[in-house]
């Protein structure tokens, strides 16, 4: 893999994170963070729909009439939703309970449709593909450390396993939306001086 | 536009290629996965019945039980019955899977789950469905044996907003009406779900069953109330054919 095909690939994983350093799909990063194994299915949600967004819409860049651009991408976004919430149906039943609109949600999600507007509708196949996995990897990332730090604070588990021993105090707040709220707060602030990144003025 | 590179019926056509092509895609979908999106959702239901009658759902890690425990013990344990809503009569030979959408509607015949423990029916559970706040809410509403405490309550599909209506199925909520006296001589009494927390002097009321409502879903609790009460009184003769009364 040449060096800009990889940076493509890590750039969103850490430098330009979807979540930490743009702000985006905050919604959903809050919702199904109760639990790793929720934040986990919908980061592979995500991750395929992201990827085979920016793979189909990169394939028709140069087809697509330009006065129904976002028109075709939304029903190619929206296609990959509602196939992966069929598949999550289909194979991880209780799951796609606990993310209930969430799946769906998806569609809306601006790291999805951003991704093809920034990146797949001016580059080729294999380099929007790769962007699309590492924005949805980049996402996941963020989605499954929330959850991570969520489940063992909230409940005391990981992925529904008993890991911290009964006597400690178990924090209800990790488990609420306002936890999560501060848990990527806190990660934001971390990644962002770690990154050095700073909004300018 | 500084240039039209495609033209009108280019762009009509694209549009409708790009649409024919999505919903191959969906239909081939649906259809390939459907067999196993039934068996899953059946299983859930099972899942759900099994809970209502307060069965052993969780392992010791508090983890759900996996489907061939779930398929065991409602083999074992449940029996699936239809009773006639005017004599309360069980009707032999027909169970609720069999019963067609239109019988269902008219309500004369109604589905009615069997605990069986030691050949001898220990609980009943029936199920409860009505509309929420945006969508229709499905649930088991399970009995002890002498048809008057409320042994569980679920609620296993709906539409509700997460976080807010769809804290129906939550424990919390759900546990509220774990072993309160439903059903007294004279027949069934109301539940109430409050406005926010019920006061003290709600929740001992001997002549409704009060419990709290969801702040914020306020409602979805009211559908979920009235569906219940209604729901309760369609099984009214088999009650009272069952409490000799």
């Amino acid at each position: 893999m040449s060096g800009k095909l990889r940076k493509t690939f890590t750039d969103p994983l850490s430098e330009n994170n979807p979540i930490t350093i743009q702000i985006l799909g905050i919604c959903s990063a809050l919702a199904v963070t109760v639990q790793l194994r929720t934040a986990i299915v919908m980061a592979l949600a995500l991750t395929t729909v992201t990827a085979g967004s920016n793979l189909i819409i990169s394939l028709l860049r140069r087809g697509i009439p330009p006065r129904i651009r976002l028109i075709v991408e939304m029903v190619v976004v929206s296609t990959l939703v509602i196939l992966a919430d069929q598949f999550l149906r289909a194979y991880l039943f209780d799951v796609s309970r606990q993310l209930s609109v969430f799946v769906g949600l998806i569609i809306t999600n601006c790291i999805v449709l951003g991704r093809l507007e920034a990146y797949a509708l001016q580059n080729p196949p294999l380099p929007s593909l790769l962007d699309g996995l590492g924005n949805g990897l980049g996402y996941g990332a963020v989605l499954v450390l929330v959850a991570f730090i969520r489940e063992l604070l909230g409940s005391g588990r990981l992925f529904g396993a008993a890991v911290l021993p009964e006597h400690l105090p178990r924090n209800g707040l990790a488990l609420l939306a306002p936890g999560a709220f501060i848990v990527l707060g806190l990660l934001i602030w971390t990644q962002r001086t770690l990154t050095k990144h700073f909004d300018s003025e | 536009m500084a240039e039209r590179k495609h033209g009108d019926v280019y762009t009509v056509l694209y549009a409708a290629g790009v649409c024919v092509a999505c919903s191959l895609a969906l239909a081939a979908a649906a259809a390939g996965l459907r067999p196993r999106q039934e068996r899953m959702a059946e299983l859930d239901r099972r899942f759900n019945v099994l809970k209502a009658f307060g069965a052993p759902v969780t392992d010791a890690a508090g983890r759900r039980i996996g489907s061939d425990r779930i398929e065991q013990l409602y083999s074992t344990h449940v029996r699936e019955r239809v009773v006639n809503a005017q004599t309360g009569q069980i009707i032999a030979d027909r169970t609720p899977g069999g019963l067609s959408p239109a019988e269902q509607a008219a309500g004369r015949l109604l589905p009615l789950y069997e605990w069986i423990e030691n050949n001898r029916v220990e609980r009943y559970a029936f199920p409860v469905s009505g509309k929420g706040l945006w969508s229709t809410i499905y649930g088991y509403l399970a009995l002890d044996g002498a048809l008057e405490n409320v042994v569980g309550l679920t609620f296993y599909k709906h539409g509700e907003t997460p976080g807010l209506g769809g804290e129906i199925e939550s424990e919390w909520f759900q546990s509220q009406f774990r072993g309160r006296r439903l059903i007294v001589p004279e027949g069934p009494l109301p539940i109430v779900i409050a406005k926010g927390a019920a006061s003290e002097a709600e929740r001992t009321d001997p002549n409704r069953v009060v419990v709290d409502g969801i702040s914020g879903a306020t409602l979805t609790g009211r559908g979920v109330m009235e569906f219940l009460n209604a729901d309760i009184r369609r099984y009214a003769a088999f009650i009272r054919s069952r409490r000799g009364g």
